[in-house]
């Protein structure tokens, strides 16, 4: 069974293959605005590199948010291309559960972050590779509330993890730190590893025509983007 | 607020220039006022002080126009963007975060989603034909 991950929904892009799971090769970038440029040429390079054909993968698998916006519809779009000309089926993965996915043997909770800009992150909360709680887009004043609630140390894991690591720790009660630099970033590796969990599972993966990204509202978004749409909403009310 | 009058395409390139010279990237240059304005020009002359040799066009089609060898400059059309969605689906957060210079014309309709910080530009017709009134909000320099 070969399974073959890209990721590019955060700033960090990456392309794995995992053959009868072992890792057979894993490509990573960590340079922002150059997903759309780098990731089918990451992708073909490994396939060389590991001796694969496009026609030997039995499942593909992408993180489908959330994340850059831009960047989950790169990843996505890539995907539902190779996954449709290789006629192969599809694995959508969470990028908070692939970025806390090399922490799972960590004693505590493993708080995944993904930036979101502002003071906004995407975040969920793992312990032993069991989500404890949704994808969801929140303040880090909101995730300091939440974490609260664990009492267990929390390690910090997901692009996001530097801005919050600057703001945590100080509003916390339990030992709160960041995963350390080879670890803190999602790896395409750990999408396919989570897709072969899948299947083991006994989940079925989606041809790639139902293949979605999965896009969370951030609270920014709740309010009018410009002043004349608020304008327009108030005349409508008059009426 | 500064106001500025010019009384040509050049001089309006040319006062772009000057502020293109000051920037460090990061700054969001927002633009508002009609078609035929000079906004464009205006880019122009921000692309030349930024030291980016490059053609300027205007974004109306493509929405956004990215120049400079790491994107240093980004220039956006809004006219027809009028959701979060259509806004996310530009790049313009993206380009934001990584540090690009963003000039943004028709800001009129992404009002709520500029930074405090940014530069807001008001282009208005002038006295003559090719005469235009420029105030410049939020910009720190001297022209």
């Amino acid at each position: 069974m070969t399974i073959f991950a890209l990721d590019c929904a955060g700033a960090t892009a990456g392309a794995a293959l995992l053959g009868d799971g072992v890792l057979l090769g894993e490509s990573f970038t960590h340079v922002p605005l150059t997903h759309s440029q780098t990731l089918l040429s990451m992708a073909q390079e490994l396939l060389e590199n590991c001796r694969i054909q496009p026609n030997d993968i039995d499942i593909f698998a992408v993180t489908n948010g959330p994340g850059s916006f831009t960047g989950v519809r790169i990843g996505v779009a890539a995907i539902k291309g190779m996954a449709d000309a290789a006629a192969k089926p599809c694995f959508a993965v969470s990028a908070l559960e692939a970025a806390a996915y090399a922490h799972r043997h960590f004693d505590g909770v493993v708080c995944a972050v993904m930036d979101a800009r502002r003071d906004q992150v995407y975040t969920a909360c793992f312990q032993k590779g069991e989500r404890l709680t949704e994808d969801k887009a929140m303040s880090l004043a909101d995730l300091a509330e939440s974490l609260k609630a664990f009492s267990l140390p929390v390690l910090l894991t997901g692009d996001g993890t530097q801005k919050a690591v600057e703001y945590l720790p100080s509003r916390l009660e339990q030992p709160c730190f960041a995963a350390d630099e080879p670890l803190r970033f999602l790896r395409a590796s750990s999408v396919a590893c989570l897709a072969a969990k899948k299947l083991e599972a006994g989940e079925s993966p989606v041809p790639a025509g139902s293949l979605l990204p999965m896009y969370l509202r951030l609270p920014q978004a709740e309010r009018e983007l410009n002043n004349k749409q608020k304008e327009l909403q108030k005349k409508e009310q008059i009426k | 607020m500064q106001t500025f009058i010019t009384q040509s395409y050049a001089q309006t390139v040319a006062l772009g220039e000057k502020i293109g010279r000051t920037l460090k990237g990061g700054e969001v240059l927002a633009f508002f006022g009609g078609m035929g304005m000079g906004k464009t020009a205006f880019v122009t002359g921000v692309a030349k002080g930024m030291g980016i040799d490059c053609e300027v066009s205007s974004p109306t089609f493509a929405i956004v126009n990215v120049y400079g060898k790491n994107a240093e400059l980004c220039h956006f059309d809004m006219y027809r963007v009028d959701s979060w969605e259509d806004l996310d689906s530009t790049g313009f957060f993206e380009y934001m975060d990584a540090g690009s210079v963003l000039c943004v014309e028709w800001s009129e309709n992404i009002e709520n989603a500029l930074p405090k910080d940014a530069v807001r530009i008001t282009i208005e017709l002038g006295n003559t034909e090719n005469e235009r009134i420029i105030h410049i909000d939020g910009w720190e320099g001297k022209a």
